[in-house]
């Protein structure tokens, strides 16, 4: 049938992001006050029509299989096809292999059964670390339009040196892809790839064959002469989370009026797990400048250039500049934090202060008590 | 599929003390406390007492309600058995009638309830702010091996005359029922909430239909016949918030309830969630000189300008230099920058034009006895520059409908 199919990759490590993924992966790091990194590929993918999405999950899955469930928020809870959690716990053992996949190709080689049923013509991979709201319709225009064998999503905004870069001709042709390069040239990869299901199944059935894993080096690389690889170009906001440096910019650009006209654009909402919180409260002596605040929270003391995720309690007498605190934190009265990520269920007691850097913030693990 | 027990949530009027808010959808879909609406309590309640089998009856206006109730998926009441119905009038080959009474809408449904042969059904307004474990009501029924319990509670002796008020024995037995009566011998007045055992009920609507001038009523009819018949009849006391919010004031005092704390009505408090359909939007953003004080905020608004004592619904807007005070504003509203609005319940999606004023604080007024709260209709368009003064109702063919 027409139409996409889309792939989701959730597994990896990312050291980088120190704590704040000791107890998920990456996809599941919430982010922007009531949302999970992976809802914006899911939405993207759910606002281009898809009805049918496979994640493909390895490693510290528990809290992205607790976000994701039936798929009910995205509504992608289908009598036939919907969400499918595609968990790797056979794989390793049936090929001997130990520990997290070597690469995508070895990922969707796990799954090789999975694609072999999928309905659609086209099938859209992505990574679960993207927050971006992309029109995935006009990319597959775009691959149509162009006869490309398959199309990846790439922008001109610079990236750091490990990620993949594309050179492209005049016609937006990729002829040379890079990574660990030392200065980078060119588009940065977004790792949004669009191909038909036909050709997906023979790149994937080939690596398998020959013990290759690896997408950027033996598909990207390796194919850009036998295959018509085409860039597509977004220049959207598009935020690559890698380190907790990337995660604090990128949070806090959102207080950005221009960066949330672009991620929250009404014509493709983005998609959370529904929650019940009720409003907000504001006390009298409470204080919320340029702050971007979610349900549930209570806030009595005074906050700055912040992102509240639900639930937060603010106690008279607290102050939180610059900072980003998730579900169901409390500071406490007197307490005062400045350039502070603070993980679930964190709570700062009475006249604790504590600072990081805009270049370098503190992370505090989850449930701490301080 | 047997049930122990079912609920009937009476969802079918107009509201017509609602004015300009209930135009276009009845009065249990009107917005409430931000992120709610005013059905959310008795829906939620069912599902956290552990009744997981709901009709609710409309006639009024229903698209809105319907629309919003769906599969019953926010209060989990979407069952493989069970779950939520919504049950308008409908025709039958002896005839076709709109619910005459509420009496009358249960008996029409006489049908669905015995589908699932339940002991004791619940009969409940759809029209209360309140937060009641249902369980522990059927729990004193059942011991009380009652026919019918009401639900009541004390109200101040002066505010007895405007209510049904229960005269009872020293076992909450009750002996005398008045409707609004001029001098009141009790101050337990009944909140609207009542528990029948299914097979007495049953018998009483079959009863009261047949009577030819009865108005098919609960408190009119069938409650004064089952107290004549000499059947037993038990008050339940509650303790705790509740608020009939049938009229504008009503419905402004209790919004105002969640700012006030000690008012008995905390939405944070998760020991009792009320459940609702979250709407689809980012979180609020507040900006670099926006004041906001006392108020309850929803997600996906922005809010550039003063919000005080206020609650602020689901995707609202407050421009630069706009000030909003004392006031209910409704889902989607848009306030412009340097517009005023003060002691004001303003509607879904309405637009305030900059510089606009709406209503103003009682302190202001010149006659008191003229002064009352102003009121725009959903989707009120109020023109740049323009007045709207106190105890004013506007609804959407004043000036052009607000774009969407």
């Amino acid at each position: 049938m027409k139409g996409m199919h889309g792939i989701i990759f959730s597994y990896g490590e990312k050291p980088a992001l120190g704590q704040l993924t000791a107890c998920r992966v990456h996809g599941s790091l919430p982010f922007g006050g009531d949302y999970r990194v992976v809802d914006f590929v899911l939405s993207n993918m759910v606002n281009a029509g898809i009805t049918d999405v496979g994640v493909i999950m390895h490693g510290k899955c528990q809290s992205m299989l607790d976000h994701l469930g039936t798929g009910k928020s995205w509504d992608l809870s289908r009598k036939s096809g919907g969400l499918k959690l595609l968990p790797a716990f056979a794989y390793g053992e049936s090929r001997g292999v130990v520990g997290p996949f070597r690469g995508k190709m070895e990922a969707l080689g796990s799954v090789v059964e999975y694609l072999r049923h999928i309905r659609q013509d086209h099938v859209v991979l992505s990574d679960s670390d993207l927050v971006t709201n992309i029109p995935l319709r006009d990319v597959l225009d775009a691959h149509m339009a162009s006869g490309a064998d398959m199309t990846c999503v790439c922008t001109s905004r610079p990236g750091s040196a490990g990620d993949t870069y594309f050179k492209l001709d005049a016609a937006g042709r990729i002829v040379d892809t890079a990574y660990d390069i030392r200065i980078p040239v060119g588009y940065q990869s977004l790792n949004i790839f669009l191909l038909s299901r036909e050709l997906l199944l023979s790149l994937v059935e080939e690596c398998m064959a020959h013990d290759r894993y690896s997408f950027r080096h033996n598909v990207l690389q390796e194919k850009d002469g036998t295959l018509h690889l085409n860039g597509y170009v977004w220049d959207g906001f598009a935020a690559r989370i890698n380190s907790v440096q990337d995660y604090y910019r990128y949070s806090m650009a959102l207080l950005r009026p221009e960066i949330r006209a672009g991620l929250f654009c009404p014509q493709r909402p983005v998609y959370a797990k529904e929650n019940d919180a009720a409003s907000t409260y504001i006390d009298p002596d409470g204080e919320c400048v340029n702050s971007l605040v979610s349900d549930g929270c209570d806030i009595q003391g005074s906050i700055r250039n912040c992102i509240l995720f639900r639930g937060v309690k603010i106690e008279k007498g607290a102050h939180v500049e610059d900072s980003i605190l998730f579900k169901d934190t409390v500071v406490r009265t007197g307490a005062a934090l400045r350039c502070v990520i603070a993980d679930k269920n964190v709570e700062f007691s009475h006249d604790v202060h504590m600072a990081g850097h805009a270049n370098y913030p503190l992370v505090v693990e989850k449930n701490t008590k301080l | 599929m047997k049930k122990e027990c079912i609920a009937m949530l009476l969802a079918g009027g107009q509201g017509s003390r609602l004015h300009v808010l209930t135009g276009d959808m009845a009065k249990p879909a009107v917005p409430f406390g931000g992120k709610f609406r005013i059905i959310d309590f008795p829906l939620s309640n069912c599902a956290n007492s552990g009744i997981d089998t709901v009709g609710v009856l409309t006639q009024y206006r229903p698209l809105e309600l319907n629309n919003y109730i769906g599969n019953g998926q926010p209060w989990e009441l979407d069952r493989a058995n069970g779950g939520v119905h919504v049950l308008p009038p409908y025709q039958s080959a002896t005839g076709a009638d709109w619910y005459k009474g509420t009496a009358n809408a249960i008996y029409q449904n006489i049908g669905f309830i015995d589908l699932y042969d339940p002991d004791y059904v619940a009969v409940l307004s759809g029209d209360h702010i309140y937060k009641m474990d249902y369980s522990e009501m059927l729990r004193c029924h059942k011991a009380a091996g009652a026919a019918c319990t009401i639900s009541v509670m004390e109200v101040p002796w002066d505010e007895a005359s405007r209510f049904g008020i229960m005269s009872v024995d020293s076992q909450d037995t009750i002996t005398e029922f008045a409707e609004k009566p001029k001098e009141p011998k009790s101050n337990l007045a009944s909140m609207g909430i009542y528990i029948f055992t299914w097979s007495k009920l049953r018998a009483y609507l079959i009863a009261d239909e047949a009577k030819e001038n009865s108005s098919n009523d609960f408190g009119k009819d069938i409650i004064p016949a089952m107290l004549a018949a000499g059947e037993k009849l038990v008050a339940y006391r509650f303790e705790g918030y509740w608020k009939d919010v049938g009229t504008l004031d009503s419905l402004w005092d209790a919004n105002m309830d969640m700012l006030t704390p000690g008012s008995g009505l905390n939405l944070l408090d998760e020991r009792w969630p009320i459940h609702g359909r979250t709407a689809i939007c980012p979180p609020t953003y507040v900006g670099e000189l926006a004041d906001i004080g006392n108020s309850a905020v929803a997600r996906g608004c922005e809010i550039l300008g003063e919000v005080k004592n206020t609650v602020l619904s689901t995707g609202c807007h407050v421009g630069r230099g706009a000030s909003v005070t004392y006031s209910v504003v409704m889902p989607g509203a848009i306030i412009e920058d340097g517009a005023v609005v003060s002691y004001a319940i303003v509607g879904e999606n309405c637009r305030i034009g900059c510089r606009a004023a709406v209503g103003a604080p009682p302190e202001t007024a010149a006659d008191p006895g003229q002064w009352g709260i102003a009121v725009l209709g959903p989707r009120t368009c109020v023109a740049d520059g323009e007045t709207v003064p106190p105890k004013t109702m506007l609804d959407k063919t004043h000036g052009k409908e607000a774009a969407q």
